[in-house]
């Protein structure tokens, strides 16, 4: 069933693409810029695959659900994280309990969105994603007048490879892609082609835009985005952060609300008796989720996932090719 | 509630006509003779010309040369007489009832068991004058009336055409009140136009008394902040939305015409844009989503940034808006919600009040208590400024307002209790709801989101009419 268009699913998966990008830790270099941008070209290649093939066909369910409660946890966990840097005011100084009750907060939130179904979320997504750009111009012509564009040249990154895997490890959306490819109307090749093209864009944008802006900076301080989004004043009168504090938050909540649609989906196909509370149980599950991994950033266990997200639908399909012709 | 056929017997029915009326001294019934045959005319009063029934009714007919039987007077008054356009026959006391309480003289004669019913309304109703809400400046300057006839030949005069339908139902157990589904026949689609005639079928309410009543059962979930079908009161509005493949209901008694399906963008949309040149009709749109933004945001980051982000404002602002602050004995998110309500029941008291009083409150609020509030520190005056510049946004957008009152006062209370956090969380939820309004098919969002390009130019911006001509566009466009 064909229930949204290409543009909103690549709208969906690049807010979850560029939040984790937002809440990326280390360093950020020209080689990073490289190493996001192989791994995107590496991920094209391994997605026209299962585009090729129809991509509906899911069989490892129960691996997409777990990964979808996986990246649900992280949003949470992420969040948790830079509670400080962005001001969240019920969390910061409430310890444990203000930390849940921003988690449930989010979730009352994307159980809402769940509960109105795909359609209205894709939708939603369009805007955001439209409303994230024009914030993400606004600060590219901050970094444009105001950063200096020498640093990025004397920023130094990690090897290509680690930077290849830090890159398929922040993919935000390759669980959910491999799921809702098939709820897209329209070429599926030219949407999987149009999303990671889309992708490698904005994530060039906003790490030179990081780059300039922030400079060594970057190298000290634990988010390096957010820092420089924060540096990052295009208008002399007035310090345009709060544009970015919202558009972070909204991200976050279609980030997660992305993974709970996608967890839902799963468990009706999985557990199709289980009608009643499905949202509020991957609710659940995310946030226990984001208390065991408690802010670490797991960065090669995410690039595998990532990987297996975009691989296992291949191998599901061959051996069931296998099947019917033996 | 059946009451049965009518009886051959004059004396019988009236009687029967007295008991289910309960002798009720508005039911009026001049018994005569015509042609030598016993009749009764009845009518009720208050709703017929006395006038046309003298000159057009009781005049030709008691005229009528002698008859051999009740058939033969029926005869007579129909074909050699003319006695009015509208003659249907009357069957029943269900439809009598109906017929007469809607203006109609009923003729019974002895011996017949059917009536003649004559068109020959004459009641009290307000003439055509300008809309009260859809202000204009440059376009035609009637608007609707309660009289759903008079709404007909409205929209009848603005659009000639043959293809301009106007199917009349009838609703409501006890107001029997008249509804008139409008459309262009070659614009909707025949499926369109069942799900709705199927959605009004759904209408078992004893009375239809406004607009209200008939739109939740168009407006399929239970939950929108918006309105999925909108409203008019301006007949060439409506026409304009009939043309681009929409549905109108007209509701007997009711100046406001209701649309199906409604868009977003179509509440920033005035019949004026046409009127003036592109670039300044699209300056006027974006400055009313500017107003939009404005009205439900405003006070909202006013608060959030004051009490949790201070470090976002400049150092100027931040200590002209610290000096003012320090001095206002409330926290400011109290200050702002009592600056809120109170505007609110101002509004409301201005709106209930018979008009010379409204303009008393409008004085005694504005000099008196917005004054005394300022001046004795109650309330600072940066977050009155905020406040007044939100409820002046919100005024651009009139048919808006009960959803920018709430959205205001909910984004004012998330941000006041959890900054631009939960201010970022409401609008989440907001933007999901309106995203998930859609009625028939028809996205609430279109076409910013799904997005129609060939939709943007005449909602982004307003392009030339030339341009729009040879767009042909019908709302069918935007069906998911």
């Amino acid at each position: 069933m064909n229930e949204i268009n290409g543009r909103q699913l690549g709208a969906m998966l690049l807010i979850s693409d560029v939040y984790f990008l937002f809440c990326l830790k280390g360093s950020i270099s020209p080689a990073a810029l490289t190493g996001f941008l192989a791994a995107s070209a590496l991920q094209l290649l391994f997605a026209l695959g299962t585009a090729a093939r129809g991509g509906a066909s899911v069989r490892p369910r129960i691996f997409f659900l777990g990964y979808s409660v996986f990246l649900g946890g992280l949003v949470f966990s992420s969040l948790w994280s830079v509670g400080g840097m962005i001001y969240i005011p019920c969390e910061n100084g409430c310890g444990i309990w203000g930390r849940l009750m921003t988690a449930a907060l989010i979730a009352a939130v994307c159980i809402y969105i769940s509960h109105e179904g795909i359609k209205p979320a894709a939708r939603a997504s369009v805007i955001a994603a439209a409303a994230g750009a024009l914030c993400l111009a606004a600060d590219l012509a901050g970094s444009v007048s105001g950063g200096d564009w020498k640093h990025i040249t004397e920023l130094e990154g990690r090897g290509m490879l680690s930077e290849t895997v830090r890159g398929f490890a922040l993919s935000g959306g390759t669980g959910s892609f491999a799921v809702l490819l098939g709820s897209a109307k329209g070429d599926r090749a030219g949407i999987t082609a149009g999303y990671f093209a889309a992708k490698a864009a904005v994530s060039s944008a906003v790490l030179l835009t990081a780059m300039a802006v922030a400079g060594r900076i970057a190298e000290i301080t634990e988010r390096p985005v957010i820092t420089a989004m924060q540096l990052s004043q295009p208008f002399e009168a007035q310090r345009i952060d709060s544009l970015f504090l919202v558009m972070f938050v909204v991200f976050a909540v279609f980030t997660a609300a992305l993974y709970m649609i996608t967890a839902t989906r799963l468990m009706k196909e999985l557990f199709p008796r289980f009608e009643k509370y499905r949202s509020a149980a991957a609710a659940v599950l995310m946030t226990a989720a984001a208390l065991v991994i408690s802010g670490r950033e797991l960065l090669l266990l995410r690039a595998v996932l990532a990987v297996s997200a975009l691989l296992l639908p291949l191998t599901g399909i061959k051996r069931s090719a296998a099947g019917n012709s033996g | 509630m059946e009451k049965g056929e009518l009886l051959p017997v004059l004396d019988s029915s009236i009687e029967m006509i007295r008991r289910i009326s309960g002798s009720s001294s508005d039911v009026l019934i001049n018994r005569f003779v015509s042609g030598g045959v016993h009749c009764a005319l009845l009518c009720c009063e208050g709703m017929v010309s006395a006038s046309v029934i003298t000159e057009l009714i009781f005049e030709p007919v008691t005229d009528i040369p002698r008859q051999s039987s009740a058939e033969e007077l029926y005869r007579y008054i129909n074909e050699e007489l003319l006695l009015s356009t509208d003659r249907p026959q009357v069957g029943d006391y269900d439809t009598l009832f109906r017929l007469m309480n809607s203006g109609f003289a009923v003729l019974l004669a002895d011996g017949m068991d059917f009536g003649l019913a004559f068109g020959v309304q004459g009641y009290a109703s307000r003439g055509v004058q300008e809309p009260l809400g859809e202000g204009n400046i440059m376009g035609a300057h009637e608007g609707f009336t309660e009289t759903v006839r008079t709404n007909m030949s409205q929209i009848r005069r603005r659009l000639k055409s043959p293809e301009l339908v106007m199917e009349m139902l009838r609703k409501g157990e006890k107001s029997h009140t008249d509804l008139c589904l409008c459309y262009m026949k070659d614009r909707v689609p025949e499926a369109l136009m069942d799900r709705i005639r199927r959605s009004l079928d759904g209408i078992e309410l004893e009375a239809i008394l406004t607009t209200g009543y008939i739109r939740p059962f168009l407006e399929k979930r239970s939950f929108e902040i918006f309105d999925s079908a909108g409203t008019t009161e301006r007949p060439d509005v409506l026409c304009s939305k009939l043309i681009e493949g929409r549905a109108a209901l007209l509701v007997d008694g009711v100046p406001y015409a209701i649309i199906v399906p409604r868009l977003f963008c179509e509440s920033f949309q005035t019949l004026d844009d046409y009127a003036y040149k592109p670039y300044y009709a699209a300056f006027i749109r974006w400055l009313k989503y500017a107003a939009f933004l404005a009205a439900v945001l405003l006070p909202s980051f006013y608060v959030a940034i004051v009490m949790y982000h201070p470090e976002l404002l400049n150092s100027t602002l931040f200590m002209l808006l610290a000096d003012a602050e320090k001095r206002a004995p409330l926290s400011i998110l109290t200050e702002a919600l009592f600056a809120l309500l109170m505007y609110e029941m101002i509004r409301e008291a201005g709106v209930r009040l018979p008009k010379p009083a409204g303009g008393a409150v409008g004085i005694i609020s504005g000099l008196i208590i917005g004054d005394a509030a300022v001046n004795s520190g109650l309330i600072s005056t940066p977050l009155l400024t905020m406040t007044a510049l939100s409820v002046l946004s919100g005024l651009v957008l009139p048919e808006l307002a009960p959803q920018l009152t709430v959205l205001r006062l909910a984004f004012l209370i998330a941000g006041g209790a959890m900054g631009l956090f939960g201010i970022s969380l409401l609008a989440c939820g907001v933007l999901v709801n309106i995203c998930a309004t859609e009625d028939y098919g028809f996205p609430y969002t279109a076409p910013f989101s799904p997005f129609r390009k060939r939709g943007m130019g005449d909602t982004a911006v307003r392009s030339d009419i030339r341009k729009l001509q040879s767009r042909g566009f019908t709302v069918e466009e935007y069906h998911e």
